[in-house]
């Protein structure tokens, strides 16, 4: 019997100690009164061998690489509640088109002298650096030619940049991106 | 009297087989069984593509039709596969491209396909008629265009869940206007927006079409006219299912879909508007499947839904649900047998919304038929699971995980070894097992007890020893496929469990204990397993063989080369434990 495939069963925990490189937070315990079957989460999960410079580090900050198992759709899907959600769960959607709810915001962007309209998914977006940026890019015109406009759901017309970001993406109804006059 | 029926007749009787595990079994008896089978067999699955090689299948398969192939291992799903590591399909085409000439099917799962590949498919088979990809990449709009282009009597082609680059929408208008044979088409992964009026045209001149998934940019105003194109239709996933309250697009939309007499499946309803909703009960008391995993629908317009759908026996649904929504679903649709329950956010600190074990419980104890369970929340106690097990001893497929990685029993801090426990001994039919939250050894001890038709099992953070992996590796019976991330699991298990690996599809261990020198011993001893090391730090030999690595992927194989398409971060063992780099 080839000795390295044996098996040697180990019944207490102790001799297996020295597999437990993870598990930092047992040795704690060890001389407690606490029984070992009574443990706190920890906060981190943590590897000393894994290297976190590999390619497959999440985006997550702090989160563990690839936990919790959903797949890129559904993260996709989970990106667009973080951006909205704050204190309240969620927000009853609006009767306004497409915006205003706790999932894809689409708005209507229409570029003065250009016939057709396009739609943007606001959610995709952080800022409004990042919004006047694709749109740019999507009618292929200079920023510094134009200025973005929209219209809030009271139905006004307002020159965006004025409001917190936050607030502007659940008020916006309609983007209108006018030619600057001087 | 040694005479055997004519060939014919032979064959004749084994075109009744339909069943891979059962051709095998023919395959087997004799030598001239052997040769008439491999003759007659048109339809082949192949669960690993390194596990054989094209060449292979094409000298013993000369008459395939058919061919399903899947490639990345499960975990690529969560990024735990670096990119590039492998499972290219071109290899594949291109092979069968020469042999087959009248191949009409392929299926393809977690591998890498591009546009030359498409191009190639499209051009090579006179008769191709099915083409799925599931979970998918490399491609673009392109290599779709080809396929439509081409691909004369195409019946299916569907995407589902592929990363395609979307360069336009445009492909969809290379259908030729002779094209009429479509039944199924699932776009539903695309960006993009297609020319609706191609779309409308399509739909309207396949009279055979049973399934249609739209994607976003198709908006809720279009949705009418292409359902009143298609009333026999079977499957329907909407597009954005979102627009200004119009009291007319309403009306038209709940008019088309009270003409769908055999809708039995709906998804889609992105951006849904729940006032718009109610345009589908017409159809309700049809639907067996629901897919609203991109719905954010509100637990209370969740349960007016459902509550319609008496027939229901698939429902995937967001954590919006709520426990309360789930009670409600256990009370209506007493023929349910799957259910999913998403997260809606998986990475936030805190809960947004009220599912707790209790949905699980209550859906188990109304749903009598429930066999398949995927389900994400935040709390688990082993007095849930124990009684989710005694309520369901049916369960064929449990996947449950809680949020927190080692999350105890939040009522008792214990481990949840008990309550997993229960599952295995009850559930004696379980056939595939994910498992989360806080576990010791024990927990393994119960499955390599008890699930002896586990077929599959996924273990994330969990065990104190090589005994947990000892356990199962020597008492699972039936094990093909174990894949194992963040656990104190190293040398001794694995090496003393080296021929069972022979007799399962793969093993992966990421984040694991498991040694360079355990890598090539094991490599030594089982020639017929591919070892690969997956590592981002460099060379496994440039370090002390008693380091650990950090993933291992191991897996059977036919094939009599290495693969010779692996990046520079996989390295796999040749026999002599040489190590071989692509």
């Amino acid at each position: 019997m080839d000795n390295h495939l044996q098996l040697h069963l180990a019944l207490s925990n102790t001799s297996t100690h020295n597999m437990l490189k993870k598990r930092k937070f047992d040795e704690s315990f060890s001389d407690d009164e606490m029984t070992s079957n009574k443990r706190t989460l920890p906060l981190l999960i943590w590897n000393d061998n894994r290297n976190l410079d590999s390619g497959c580090v999440d985006v997550e900050g702090d989160a563990v690489v690839g936990w919790p198992p959903v797949n890129s759709r559904m993260r996709k899907v989970a990106e667009h509640h973080r951006r909205e959600s704050t204190a309240s769960n969620y927000v009853t959607v609006d009767n306004g088109g497409g915006g205003g709810g706790l999932n894809w915001m689409y708005v209507k962007v229409e570029m003065e002298g250009i016939g057709i309209a396009r739609k943007v998914d606001l959610g995709i977006f952080g800022s409004y650096q990042a919004l006047t940026a694709t749109l740019m890019a999507m009618f292929g015109k200079r920023r510094e030619m134009y200025k973005l406009t929209y219209r809030d759901k009271e139905g006004d017309w307002l020159l965006a940049g004025d409001v917190p970001w936050e607030r502007f993406v659940r008020s916006v109804r309609r983007l209108k991106l006018l030619k600057k006059v001087w | 009297m040694a005479y055997s029926f004519p060939e014919e007749v032979l064959e004749h009787v084994f075109s009744f087989l339909s069943l891979a595990r059962d051709r095998n079994a023919v395959s087997l008896v004799c030598k001239s069984w052997y040769e008439i089978e491999r003759w007659c067999r048109h339809r082949i699955f192949v669960g690993n593509c390194y596990a054989v090689s094209p060449e292979i299948v094409i000298r013993r398969f000369p008459e395939l039709r058919a061919v399903e192939m899947k490639g990345k291992p499960h975990f690529a799903d969560f990024n735990l596969v670096p990119e590039g590591w492998g499972a290219y399909a071109y290899p594949w085409i291109a092979a069968m491209a020469e042999a087959y000439p009248f191949l009409e099917e392929i299926k393809l799962k977690r591998m890498v396909v591009t546009d030359e590949s498409l191009e190639l498919i499209s051009k090579s088979y006179k008769n191709f008629k099915v083409l799925v990809l599931t979970s998918c990449e490399g491609f673009t709009t392109d290599g779709l265009a080809s396929i439509a282009a081409n691909c004369r009597h195409l019946r299916e082609l569907d995407l589902r869940e592929s990363e395609v680059e979307d360069l336009s929408g445009h492909w969809l208008s290379h259908f030729p206007d002779s094209c009429t044979s479509l039944v199924s088409l699932n776009m539903s992964c695309l960006g993009s927006e297609v020319s609706f009026s191609s779309l409308e045209r399509l739909v309207a001149r396949s009279p055979n079409l049973r399934t249609l998934r739209l994607n976003r940019a198709v908006p809720l105003e279009k949705l009418a006219n292409l359902v009143r194109h298609a009333p026999q239709l079977v499957e329907l996933g909407t597009g954005a299912y979102s627009s200004e309250i119009r009291s007319d697009t309403f009306s038209s939309l709940a008019d088309a879909f009270s003409a769908c007499k055999q809708l039995k499946a709906l998804s889609g309803f992105w951006d849904v508007v729940p006032s718009y909703l109610p345009a589908v009960y017409s159809v309700c008391s049809g639907i067996t499947s629901l897919n609203l995993s991109y719905a954010a629908i509100p637990s209370s317009d969740l349960v007016k839904l459902i509550s319609q759908c008496q027939n229901l026996q698939r429902l995937w649904v967001l954590d919006y649900i709520e426990d309360s929504g789930l009670e409600a679903l256990a009370a209506s649709c007493k023929d349910l047998q799957e259910l999913r329950v998403f997260p809606s956010d998986p990475f936030g600190a805190e809960p947004n919304v009220s599912l707790t074990e209790q949905g699980l419980v209550s859906v188990s104890e109304g749903c009598p038929k429930l066999e398949s369970v995927l389900y994400f929340c935040r709390q688990m106690s082993n007095a849930a699971l124990i009684a989710i097990a005694r309520n369901r001893p049916n369960f064929i497929r449990f996947r449950l995980c809680i949020i927190e990685p080692q999350a105890a029993d939040y009522l008792t801090l214990e481990p949840l070894d008990a309550g997993f426990g229960a599952i295995v001994e009850n559930c004696k039919e379980l056939r595939r097992l994910s498992m989360s939250g806080l576990l010791t050894d024990r927990v393994f001890k119960y499955i390599g007890t008890h699930a002896k038709k586990l077929e599959m099992l996924s273990i994330a953070f969990a065990g104190e020893s090589d005994l947990g992996l000892h356990h199962v590796l020597s008492g699972c019976d039936s094990l093909r496929k174990l894949e194992i991330r963040d656990c104190p699991f190293g040398d001794k298990a694995v090496l003393a469990n080296a021929a069972k690996l022979d007799t399962m599809r793969s093993l992966w261990m990421s984040s694991c204990s498991v040694s360079f020198g355990a890598c090539k011993l094991l490599a030594q001893k089982m020639p017929r397993l591919n070892v690969e090391v997956i590592d981002e730090r460099g060379p496994p030999d440039s370090r002390p063989e008693s380091c650990v690595v950090e993933r291992v992927y191991v897996y059977r194989t036919v094939a009599s080369r290495q693969r010779l398409d692996m990046p520079d971060f996989v390295w796999t063992l040749d026999e002599d434990s040489s190590m071989r780099y692509s």
